[in-house]
């Protein structure tokens, strides 16, 4: 039989740990509950506190850089001076195309471009999983957005308070038989129409919501549907029920 | 012969996987070294080595600890570069202060200097769990460490992170 010690060992080493003793152990025991409850909110507090900032690197960083680290640091000594030029400008080359596709392949400034930006930063949210997030959390995610969601129109696996041109906004990933769906709930974006987009794998929608900015909704992958995600759109914009 | 088409395919691939990681291998880097300019200086030196090496790359799904291995590398290859000798904390917490202040949250910037504090033996296998989302089997293999070993680490890593930040510790098991 397992005791109090042995379960907030596991715990504190592996928070996310789902072993069968461990839950048998939790539902019997109070006071680990207690605890479990205290790890669960200091886990998602480190969470956060990892996700720093990082802007991506400027262009000219992106290029400079690697053109610098892929310079040959040492002549070797069986290397002829034509191979070691034709190394180097085979460095120069690559280290330019991978530049100028990234550059490339980057979309404008647009609202859209900015929202799949956003899911560059968070490739942890698209897993396809089965575990909902805790209803408190989901709460707390969209407290501040007035909003909340019922969870009746799908499984919410993800929710995260993130920042956004200067707001923090509800990210949510919605489980759904196409699979994960994310959904941003932007209520400092006002929209008059709809838009589609399909920028760098990801294909979705911005559609406005009345009085409470937009709500961009978004799959990824090369056989997306764009009517499959508008269905989705329409079924999680009916699930919000807005509290102002 | 060549087949130029999947070639290109498994390319963009390579580049569409490589964006998608970049944001949480900086943070990782970051976390790693303490400091943004090196963090960035390493990842830029493994997406090269990375795309030089891809062919070695041989399951998608496995892309993470490989990266992460590049960038251990490249971490440990800075340190014999600059010959890094003494490492002040309060030092590297005043520069990095935009960063680990950039959170709205009081309790996050605290929590982020406490992760400075945290010796790197503990503080590069919880970047590992939380940040990258790596199984304890996967540290181990990326450490060279046993299961139990990282599952001490981890259990450490959290114990101390808890007391500096003052969260209440009186449930807190004893090792």
């Amino acid at each position: 039989m397992m005791d109090c010690g042995h379960y907030r060992r596991a715990m504190l080493a592996e928070p996310s740990n789902d072993d069968a003793e461990l839950r048998r152990h939790l539902a019997t025991c109070p006071e680990c509950t207690r605890y479990a409850e205290q790890l669960r909110r200091f886990e998602g507090r480190l969470d956060r506190a990892l996700r720093v900032e990082m802007n991506p690197p400027l262009l000219e960083h992106r290029v400079v850089t690697p053109l610098r680290a892929a310079r040959p640091r040492g002549a070797r000594p069986w290397d002829p001076p034509h191979r070691r030029w034709l190394a180097a400008a085979a460095s120069v080359l690559l280290g330019t195309a991978i530049a100028v596709s990234l550059w490339l392949a980057a979309p404008g400034r647009s609202l859209a471009a900015d929202v799949v930006q956003h899911m560059a930063e968070e490739p942890n949210a698209w897993a396809r999983t089965e575990i909902p997030v805790p209803e408190p959390r989901l709460d707390q995610v969209l407290i501040d957005s007035h909003v909340r969601f019922r969870l009746s129109a799908g499984l919410v696996s993800y929710a995260n308070s993130c920042l956004f041109r200067g707001h923090r906004v509800p990210h949510l990933v919605v489980q759904t038989d196409s699979g994960p769906v994310t959904v941003m709930v932007l209520t400092h974006e006002a929209l008059r129409s709809a838009m589609r987009f399909n920028e760098q794998g990801y294909r979705g929608v911005i559609i406005p919501v009345r009085g409470h900015g937009s709500l961009a909704v978004l799959e990824r992958g090369p056989d997306t549907d764009i009517k499959t995600v508008e269905a989705v759109a329409a079924r999680v914009q009916s699930a919000l029920d807005w509290t102002s | 012969m060549k087949d130029p088409v999947g070639g290109n395919q498994r390319r963009a691939r390579f580049q569409s996987l490589c964006q998608s990681l970049r944001p949480d291998l900086l943070r990782f880097a970051f976390w790693l070294a303490r400091d943004r300019a090196l963090a960035e200086d390493v990842v830029q030196e493994t997406m090269l080595r990375a795309w030089k090496a891809q062919d070695s790359l041989l399951d998608e799904s496995a892309a993470k600890p490989w990266f992460l291995t590049i960038i251990r590398r490249e971490y440990a290859r800075s340190f014999e570069r600059k010959r890094f000798v003494t490492v002040d904390v309060e030092e590297l917490i005043a520069k990095e202060e935009p960063m680990l202040a950039a959170a709205d949250d009081q309790e996050l910037v605290e929590l982020r200097a406490a992760m400075f504090k945290l010796p790197g033996e503990y503080r590069e296998p919880l970047v590992m769990q939380v940040l990258m989302g790596l199984s304890t089997a996967e540290i181990a293999a990326e450490l060279g460490l046993s299961n139990a070993a990282v599952l001490t680490r981890l259990f450490r890593a959290r114990k101390q992170l808890r007391v500096m930040c003052g969260e209440d510790t009186s449930l807190d098991p004893e090792e």
